[in-house]
């Protein structure tokens, strides 16, 4: 089966309407599809970078399996609350002043915020807290503790799917709420208010501090930046492995599957993709026209 | 039972009765179809495919041939009616789901939509638009039936998201074992090859089509001491209305005697308004909201310059309306608009604010000096490139070409699903298919085709409006239709 | 004029009865079949078969009279409003249109519509359930409008012959409906 008559050879065909042309109009010339492009602007992956990016969501996953195993230690009554809140307060100094130097290596006085106001934040966040704690220490009494688990559970789960690992800084409201949710979950089941108060401190720094100054890591010292979250993964494996082995186990398997496994998938399946482009898409708007209206 | 011996003598020109059937029949040595155009979309509804299918319609009529379309009700209108020159219009009471799209179960529509096809001795089955639910239901029931089947796609779909994955997916399956699909252009065709992975040979392109009379120069209704540049389409993102709300402010401050008439309806309009409000142009910028298809030349004839802005289109009919009214013509190069117009009458531009200032300047500028070809020239040149004899001449060739081919019998029906379409998707549908026959058994047992009264015929070989025109019954068309049949029934 | 055999749409056997009582007086009957006797049997034996079922379970007697009195209602009020045995139109020049159906229990209706409100008599399509079907219809005029149809009458609704019957008896209507 084949178009309805031999074509001309001498008249080519031309992609046009408006012209009656010698061919059939089943014709199919040889330049058909010939404008048809596949995987345009397709980005090639090297395994190594994609891997350095994974790295972000191992740390954050090690992020959580450290803060549950001081949790762990806590409940135990292994670690004083005393000792949590000087060792954070020196992190959290420690880690203030590294974010300040590598602010200021790149945009010098451009932040918009003055030492002062950090200050006045991290004072009434510490304050109401701290004044809140025996509340919060009491809210969940009356759930049963699996409840409180069960729960737990989910928020971290869900922090750790809804965390912008592209743009964690500031870290997204629905992940920061979540993380903080399971927290004051967890908290709740210490001994005292005071554990409490050093627990959330604690999530504040793990939760809301730490990927703001990894982000930053990420941006000015691309090096050190892989190094620091190798480290978390360490001490997450570590931390837990002294509490439960199998745990420790695990966590080191999933940390692989993330940074190792699933980038070379990702590089593997990449000469699959089969994108088709052509005169037939949609255009795309790329100039912002916004600046007309506002 | 005249009836009966009718029946068979549609099919075979040599046995006519010369009686009742027009002059063309009797030049024409070529075979005559009864036709059959199922589209969800048909008046009231107002839009290009609408169009399309009743011009398609009237020319074929014309040409001899049999032709009733099947669409859903609206509103009060259900029922039978009659369009001008006897065009039988089915609208049959389907639900209406999305957007004038009926729901589709693939099975609902079977009763109605083969009673239309027995009782009008269907040959061919022409169905439009790859939005229309109707459509695609109508050529699984049709190739059920065994009936021959042709698909008109109107429109371009992208590959990239989810949503148009699964409508290519179905699209591979309605299309896969229609006898031929005709696009309006040939990226459409190239579009649609890929998305129903389709041989190519059973794909023609046939342009759409606009009636110049309808659209003829006025220059008299200008107004020279500026320049107006016409927009008419809907208000809508895929229409480009964002690169209009940027552009009216880059031009309308540089040329001081530049107007815009934008003609038109839609979510988008917020976009000109607030342009509009803040740049003050209210008395150079009017918004005459959505317009009559009789009022669109009213508008076009106002102005010196048609802009199209479109982010895709398969076919652009603005356009081509645009010239016919001898306006020049810039537009973005998407989609099959490059193909449409010889590059003398069309300015094409990137789909950006610059380009299309640029192109418009360049427009602009040559007006000024005078040296744009007179609006009657250009509508010299546009009004017989695409006229719906040429369409329906095209239509045609494709209805013979079908006519001889074979409808795929059951067991090769379901192969083709299961070997074209996956194994997933093809086995499902073919297990439809499978369903949709023993359906179809099971009401040709209930109402068997031989208790179904043939339609008396208004169009085609022995259509009978003909004798209608010149009887003085005209008060109502249906009696009137009756009693010119009356003779004819009796003998 | 004597009987003359057609079908219905759906294909079971009616009669047409044309009888011509003067050159513009014409009586058009149709007949459908009579009630079977068979039919009424499968419906009674079917509804005391579940009443039967019923009273097994429940071991309650009511159920039984219920259902003997349920059929035999049923068959009362069927005759009566639902099965109409024939339905006949009678067409008098210069007069008017009577339109009478009979039930299967003998109750009649009649009505009748003037020659000066009648339009004309035609033959119309309509969607019908799953079935597209022809049927005989008298137009109505307009009171304000001469021109303009206010309603339309359907006939024979319930015997609902097919094409062939529809057009012998719409064309004697049309010969007396021409003369005057």
């Amino acid at each position: 089966m084949g178009p309805d008559s031999a074509p001309d050879p001498a008249v080519p065909w031309r992609k046009v309407l408006w012209e009656r042309q010698p061919f059939p109009d089943n014709y199919v010339d040889q330049r058909f599809l010939e404008e048809l492009r596949r995987n345009e602007g397709i980005r090639q992956y090297r395994y190594w970078s994609v891997v350095k990016e994974a790295g972000f969501v191992g740390q954050q996953l090690s992020c959580v399996a450290i803060f549950i195993t001081l949790w762990l230690y806590m409940e135990q009554g292994r670690l004083s609350p005393e000792t949590l809140l000087w060792t954070s307060l020196v992190c959290a100094l420690l880690g203030y002043g590294l974010y300040q130097a590598l602010t200021s290596q790149v945009e010098p006085g451009c932040g918009p915020r003055t030492r002062l106001a950090d200050l006045q934040s991290a004072t009434i966040f510490l304050s109401f807290t701290f004044g809140f704690s025996p509340v919060l220490k009491t809210l969940t009494e009356s759930v049963s503790t699996d409840t409180v688990y069960a729960m737990s559970a989910m928020m971290l789960l869900a922090h750790l799917v809804s965390f912008p690992y592209a743009q964690p800084s500031p870290p997204g409201s629905l992940s920061l709420n979540a993380a903080l949710f399971a927290s004051v979950c967890l908290a709740s089941r210490l001994p005292g208010a005071l554990h409490t108060f050093a627990m959330l401190s604690c999530a504040l720094l793990v939760f809301a501090l730490w990927p703001c100054l990894l982000q930053r890591l990420r941006e000015n010292a691309p090096c050190q930046f892989a190094g620091v979250c190798l480290g978390v993964c360490i001490v997450g494996v570590g931390g837990l492995g002294f509490q439960s082995p199998g745990g420790a186990v695990l966590l080191a398997l999933a940390l692989m599957s993330v940074t190792l496994l699933c980038p070379l998938l990702l590089v593997r399946l990449q000469r699959h993709k089969d994108n088709i482009q052509g005169p037939w898409d949609e255009a795309e708007i790329h100039e912002d026209l916004s600046r007309f209206l506002h | 039972m005249g009836h009966r011996r009718r029946a068979a003598a549609v099919n075979n020109p040599s046995s006519q009765r010369v009686s009742g059937a027009p002059a063309e029949a009797v030049r024409v040595p070529s075979r005559k179809h009864n036709i059959c155009m199922v589209s969800d979309f048909f008046y009231p509804n107002m839009g290009g495919v609408e169009s399309h299918i009743y011009q398609l319609s009237q020319c074929l009529i014309e040409k001899g041939h049999k032709v009733v379309i099947a669409t859903h009700a609206y509103g009060r209108r259900k029922g039978i009616r009659y369009l001008t020159n006897g065009l039988k219009v089915y609208y049959l009471p389907l639900q209406v789901m999305y957007n004038q799209s009926t729901a589709t179960t693939c099975f609902h529509s079977l009763p109605l939509l083969r009673c239309v096809f027995v009782r009008e001795r269907i040959t061919v089955v022409h169905a439009h638009s790859s939005f229309s639910a109707m459509a695609h239901d109508a050529l699984f029931h049709a190739k059920t039936i065994g009936l021959n089947t042709i698909f008109t796609d109107h429109s371009l779909f992208g590959f990239a998201d989810v949503s148009s994955v699964l409508t290519n997916k179905l699209l591979t399956v309605s299309l896969c074992d229609t006898n031929h699909i005709v696009c309006v252009s040939y990226t459409s065709k190239e579009n649609t090859v890929l998305r129903a992975a389709l041989n190519p040979e059973i794909v023609s392109v046939i342009p759409n089509a606009v009636d110049p009379t309808d659209f003829t120069p006025d220059p008299s209704q200008r107004q020279d001491n500026r320049i107006t540049i016409v927009v008419i389409s809907r208000l809508v993102y895929r229409k480009g209305i964002d690169l209009l709300g940027g552009i009216i402010p880059e031009l309308c401050l540089k040329h001081p005697d530049l107007h815009f008439l934008i003609g038109g309806e839609g979510p988008k309009r917020i976009v000109l308004e607030e342009v509009r409000e803040k740049y003050q142009l209210h008395d150079r910028v009017r918004l005459l909201g959505a317009l009559e298809h009789k009022d669109v030349c009213g508008v076009l004839v106002q102005g010196h310059i048609f802009l199209n802005t479109s982010l895709t289109e398969a076919f652009c009919m603005a356009i081509v309306e645009g010239a016919s009214c001898g306006l020049q013509v810039v537009s973005t190069r998407v989609g099959g608009i490059p193909e449409v117009l010889p590059e003398d009458l069309i300015t094409l531009c990137e789909p950006t604010v610059r380009s299309l200032c640029a192109g418009l300047e360049t427009i602009i500028a040559r007006h000024r000096s005078g040296s744009v070809p007179s609006p009657a020239s250009i509508h010299a040149c546009v009004q017989n490139l695409y006229t719906w004899r040429n369409v329906a001449e095209r239509t045609e060739k494709v209805y013979d070409r079908v006519a001889g081919e074979e409808v795929l019998p059951l067991h090769r029906r379901l192969q083709r699903l299961r070997s074209h379409c996956g194994p997933v998707a093809g086995s499902i549908f073919a297990f439809v298919a499978v369903l949709n026959y023993l359906f179809l058994l099971l009401l040709q047992w209930l109402v068997p085709d031989r208790f179904m009264d043939k339609a008396v015929d208004a169009t085609g070989p022995l259509g009978l409006w003909k004798q209608e025109q010149s009887s003085k019954h005209r008060a109502l068309s249906k009696s009137a239709t009756k009693k010119a049949a009356e003779p004819k029934i009796s003998r | 004029m004597g009987e003359e055999a057609f079908t219905d749409i759906s294909g079971k056997a009616i009669s047409l009865n044309c009888q011509s009582h003067s050159s513009f007086c014409r009586e058009f009957t149709v007949s459908s079949s009579k009630v079977s006797i068979g039919k009424v049997l499968v419906y009674t034996c079917s509804v005391w078969l579940l009443a039967y079922t019923v009273f097994f379970f429940t071991e309650n007697t009511a159920v039984l009279s219920s259902a003997i009195l349920i059929t035999l209602v049923g068959m009362m009020l069927h005759i009566h409003f639902v099965k109409v045995d024939h339905e006949s139109l009678l067409v008098i020049g210069s007069l008017g249109i009577q339109v009478s159906s009979s039930y299967a229990s003998g109750r009649e209706t009649t009505s009748f519509i003037e020659m000066s409100k009648i339009k004309d008599i035609v033959i119309n399509e309509a969607i019908y359930m799953h079935q597209i079907i022809y049927y005989l219809s008298v137009l109505l005029k307009d009171a304000s409008d001469p021109n303009a149809v206010s309603s339309v009458v359907p006939l024979f609704q319930s015997s609902k012959p097919r094409m062939n019957c529809l057009v012998k008896v719409y064309k004697s209507c049309q010969e007396i409906l021409s003369k005057c």
